[in-house]
């Protein structure tokens, strides 16, 4: 590795590594732009090994393809968003519907990733992009000063020399590890999500969550984790549901849990099984979820290279919004241009890829981290994992309990009482109540 | 190709399939294991004998994927004879045939994974009128021949002297297909395909597919005076089933005798 072959030959302009909703976009723009660009991905096709856990935001494709939503694969336009709060035995549910997001230009949908990245790395390959699929980077090829000028590939006579690399290959990316740029890796920064995919027909699921036609729901749950900070998912599909959970490693691995085990819990809860039963199970994934926002992404830039996507770490993890292929898209657009800007000036070290910084900075790809800073953890606490939905839904039931001849008790009394039977102190409430205020006010 | 080089000249048929529980999507789509394990034993034995491979499909242009997988691998021609998909064997066989008419060496996979029969190799060796070795299990090069090791009834093995002109089909497991360079990937992306128009007008197998029956009999009027004599004699109760005759025959002389007894059957 890291052996310098021929300075002045590139095979290309640009390689992106990854053919995800990152590196399609990044490919995509640079496509466009007239330079040579290589897409490498490790599957047979891409998104062969994606996965995701709930809705897709595509608003930022207006700017790459236009009228996206006559042609995106998508499963069902999200017109019902429901957050619920979960205890062994209660559930006490948010839930909204608008008709707006169920016309164009709509706002969020589920879609299969095979199907979205297949068909977002289709518009890279139109635009003159080459796509070599079954291919896995194994490192980065750098000149003697260091810079990064190409990459090495798991096949023979398999380097590959370009003027910039786009690192978007996911979550634990090893380039950016291997560039130096990644050093929040504690797996504290990380969560597991892993999902099943549950066969229903259309009409059963249609009735059951109250929809019509492609219109889809959202279901983000906290609470019935089995004792692992987290949280809960369940989206609609065409003719499938996804159930699945997202789960704290370094808590996992502390719980004697195996994490299907924690979906069994969550699909046999009261509030859950009867929006699943008798679904058969199609598929069972996992995957590593970069969680913990601004406070572990790396550097983006260096000499010869870009990183984006979910290996730079962004993904919105604050509760209740739950984005990640928007900031994949987004960033990994970016960074296109920003390699585009570069090759053209001549000058692609970290100078010259700055404008990569700057569009992070001024739109909501870094904006709503900064903003949402603190909310990852919050939502992750223990209180706002364990204490607060009982406490919640413990008022709620009381509230609408009806214990005649007793008379009504005031709220405020049973808030009281709630909080001291949940083990909440009262200034741990305000502080958190603070957090949330700054986050998300 | 000329004459010349004729003893040299290895061809690999290569079929475009979907898989059988995704089929209709091209992402799923490509060659079975057994059409790789052809690809990879061609490109050996052409490296052995100093030849080059032409690589062959038939299909309509998405099968182009799997020529220039083959063109990765190192195969240095490609031809894809345009027709749809679910073309009969016959017509395929002939199809290949007249592409690969000078060929000395014709590789193929046993059978496709799609309700492949395993019959093109067949037909294609008949059209060629070239030897055959069919669901072969293993191969060894010598020099100017191969040595083929065929699956036969029984759990029984076969082992062949194969001599060019042949068609050599294989099963999935005699080769792993090695892995494309990089730089190969990268220019069969863009190298030139031959498309070629089928020689005969393709039949899809949905035509001519039906069940196999044996044409109706012509018998002579029964004879004898009773009727139970006459229905005897028409249905040939009372007789041994077990039609047989024993005979000792050169090989032609054999075959020809087998053909004529199965007329006389009324299976031919």
């Amino acid at each position: 590795m890291n052996e310098n072959v021929n300075e002045n030959v590139n095979d290309c302009d640009v390689i992106v590594v990854g053919g995800g909703p990152a590196g399609s976009c990044a490919a995509i723009v640079a496509a466009r732009a007239g330079l040579s660009v290589v897409l490498l991905e490790r599957g047979p096709f891409p998104g062969s090994k994606n996965m995701y856990g709930g809705v897709v935001y595509p608003r930022i494709l207006d700017e790459l393809i236009p009228n996206w939503w006559e042609e995106a694969p998508i499963q069902r336009w999200v017109t019902r968003r429901s957050t619920m709060l979960l205890t062994d035995t209660q559930a006490l549910t948010v839930d909204f519907r608008t008709e707006a997001w169920g016309k164009a230009p709509y706002n969020g949908a589920t879609a299969y990733r095979p199907d979205f990245d297949h068909w977002l790395a289709s518009h890279a390959e139109a635009a003159g992009a080459q796509l070599l699929t079954s291919t896995t980077v194994t490192g980065l090829l750098r000149d003697d000063k260091g810079v990064v000028v190409g990459v090495t590939t798991d096949r023979p006579d398999g380097d590959l020399r370009a003027r910039v690399v786009i690192a978007c290959d996911g979550v634990n990316s090893f380039l950016a590890k291997q560039a130096g740029l990644y050093t929040h890796t504690d797996v504290k920064h990380f969560t597991l999500g892993v999902k099943e995919t549950l066969a229903l027909p259309k009409e059963v699921i249609d009735e059951r969550f109250g929809v019509r036609g492609r219109e889809g729901v959202d279901i983000e749950i906290i609470g019935c984790t089995g004792g692992v900070n987290g949280g809960g998912f369940v989206y609609t599909n065409l003719d499938t549901v996804a159930v699945g959970v997202v789960l704290k490693i370094a808590k996992l691995a502390g719980q004697a849990l195996r994490p299907e085990q924690i979906i069994a819990t969550l699909k046999a809860h009261p509030a859950i099984a009867p929006l699943i039963e008798g679904g058969e199970v199609k598929e069972y994934s996992a995957h590593v979820i970069p969680e913990a926002g601004l406070a572990m992404m790396p550097k983006m830039i260096s000499d010869g290279m870009l990183v984006a996507g979910d290996a730079a770490a962004l993904c919105l993890a604050a509760g209740i919004w739950l984005e990640g292929v928007n900031f994949a898209m987004a960033s990994g657009m970016y960074a296109g241009e920003a390699a585009v800007e570069a090759v053209r000036a001549g000058d692609v070290s970290a100078q010259g890829l700055r404008g990569y910084q700057r569009r992070l900075s001024d739109t909501f790809v870094l904006q709503d981290h900064r903003k949402l800073r603190r909310a990852p953890e919050l939502v992750l606490s223990d209180r706002v994992q364990h204490l607060y939905p009982q406490m919640v839904a413990n008022v709620v039931e009381r509230m609408f309990r009806i214990d005649n001849p007793q008379p009504k008790p005031g709220l405020r009394r049973i808030l009281k009482q709630e909080r001291k039977r949940a083990g909440i102190r009262r200034r741990d409430l305000i502080r958190d109540g603070l957090t949330g205020f700054r986050s998300y006010g | 190709m000329s004459s010349a080089n004729r003893t040299t000249e290895v061809v690999v048929c290569l079929k475009w399939v979907f898989q059988a529980d995704e089929p209709s999507d091209a992402r799923f789509a490509g060659m079975s294991p057994a059409d790789h394990a052809a690809l990879e034993l061609a490109l050996q034995w052409a490296t052995h004998i100093g030849g080059q491979v032409t690589a062959i499909t038939v299909g309509p242009a998405q099968a182009d994927a799997v020529l220039r997988e083959a063109l990765a691998c190192g195969a240095t021609r490609a031809v894809r004879i345009d027709t749809a998909n679910g073309v009969s064997s016959a017509d395929v066989a002939s199809a290949i045939a007249s592409v690969a008419r000078h060929a000395a060496w014709v590789w193929c996979g046993d059978y496709s994974i799609d309700n492949g029969s395993g019959s093109v190799p067949g037909y294609l060796a008949a059209a060629l009128q070239a030897s055959q070795a069919l669901g072969v299990l293993g191969v060894t090069f010598e020099s100017g021949s191969i040595v083929a090791t065929r699956r036969v009834d029984g759990g029984r093995r076969e082992v062949l002297d194969v001599q060019a002109p042949a068609v050599i089909s294989v099963e999935g497991a005699t080769a792993r297909l090695r892995r494309a360079s990089l730089t190969a990937m990268r220019a069969a992306a863009s190298a030139p395909i031959e498309v070629v128009a089928p020689s005969i007008v393709m039949r899809t197998s949905e035509h001519i597919a039906h069940t196999y029956r044996p044409r109706a009999r012509a018998l002579a009027s029964p004879t004898g005076a009773e009727a139970l004599d006459r229905v005897r004699s028409l249905t040939a109760a009372g007789t041994s089933s077990a039609a047989h005759e024993v005979e000792t025959l050169e090989p032609a002389d054999a075959a020809a005798r087998i053909v004529q007894t199965l007329r006389e059957w009324g299976y031919l």
